[in-house]
């Protein structure tokens, strides 16, 4: 029951809901309810693991900044033992 | 050819851990198998393959797994441990989770092929970063000082915020890897998804992903029907296929 019930508010966050893509990609992030509550920003039906970053702008303005998305590289860092191990 | 050790892992009643077993060597080149069990002792004794380990711990045993955080440290240690015993050099391990099927007769070869053309020490299904994202596991971590500074202790990288994640199934590690892993003891309870990529990447150990074979292996559901079409499709294994279809 409560399971079914989860899955109908999410199907109607996410029809309802934005649209987000990945700022430096372009790629589809998928649809989430993006809520401003109480000082923070609730994100509701989000699938995809994603950084919220505020964007860089060519025009300097005081009045408005954006957050945008993106996600992290996939892991490709070097093996670290043999240093390790020789230092 | 290395020497692939396969722990498989499962909790399904003797007759069934017996036929996928079964199924394991009938369908391996170099068929090299140990189940170990995570049911009760009684179904454990019952079993008639021989290369099998009992694992005890309580954590392997979660229902909720996520919020229970489900530990597979046991499963290195004990599988560790057996290795230890072994004449013959084992210089890869698998991890395997029951309803996790190869498909292909040369897999562990191909493991290793791809183990060594990356350069890695771990390969896994869906490794991902994912510190500073909106990812669960990572953001119930997050909030965990004990965690961050956990990692931070022990990691020989320059950046020790880094959190990966990695399907708990299919994931394949160097001898050296595997033992690290299952020298550790967790300082407290973290689910397994996110323990061993992290602790295996602050080791200093090189992890990375299957790539395209991403897509054989998901998290939810059940893809028994799917056997046929992802073979055909060039898949090397199938995740979760709860029944071991007929035809095998």
């Amino acid at each position: 029951m409560r399971q079914s019930l989860r899955a109908i508010a999410l199907f109607c966050a996410r029809l309802v809901g934005t649209r987000l893509v990945d700022f430096q990609t372009g790629r589809d992030l998928g649809k989430a309810l993006v809520i401003p509550w109480r000082g923070k920003v609730h994100v509701i039906g989000l699938e995809q693991a994603v950084r919220a970053v505020f964007l860089p702008q060519k025009r300097l303005t005081y009045w408005k900044q954006e957050i945008g998305f993106t996600t992290q590289p996939p892991p490709d860092f070097p093996n670290q033992r043999d240093e390790r191990e020789t230092s | 050819m290395a020497n692939v050790l396969n722990v498989v892992l499962s909790h399904q009643p003797p007759a069934d851990v017996d036929r996928l077993v079964g199924y394991w060597n009938s369908l391996l080149d170099l068929g090299n198998v140990v189940i170990a069990y995570g049911g009760p002792r009684s179904s454990f004794d019952r079993i008639a393959f021989n290369k099998k380990i009992f694992i005890g711990d309580p954590n392997l045993r979660t229902q909720d797994h996520q919020r229970e955080a489900q530990s597979y440290t046991a499963v290195f240690k004990e599988a560790s441990l057996w290795l230890r015993n072994r004449s013959d050099a084992i210089h890869f391990v698998t991890l395997f989770e029951f309803d996790h099927l190869p498909l292909v007769r040369d897999l562990n070869a191909r493991q290793v092929k791809r183990l060594q053309t990356e350069g890695a020490d771990v390969l896994a299904y869906h490794l991902a970063r994912v510190d500073d994202t909106s990812h669960p596991h990572y953001l119930h971590y997050a909030a965990n000082g004990e965690f961050i500074r956990f990692f931070r202790k022990l990691s020989v990288r320059d950046d020790p915020s880094v959190v990966l994640s990695m399907f708990g199934t299919g994931s394949c590690w160097t001898h050296e890897a595997f033992d690290a892993i299952g020298a550790f003891i967790e300082p407290f309870p973290v689910y397994f998804e996110i323990y061993l990529p992290t602790l295996a990447h602050h080791l200093g150990f090189r992890l990375r992903d299957y790539g395209d074979q991403n897509t054989f292996v998901s998290n939810l559901g059940d893809r028994s029907g799917e056997v046929e079409s992802a073979k055909n499709q060039g898949a090397w294994t199938l995740h979760p296929v709860k029944t071991l279809p007929a035809s095998l």
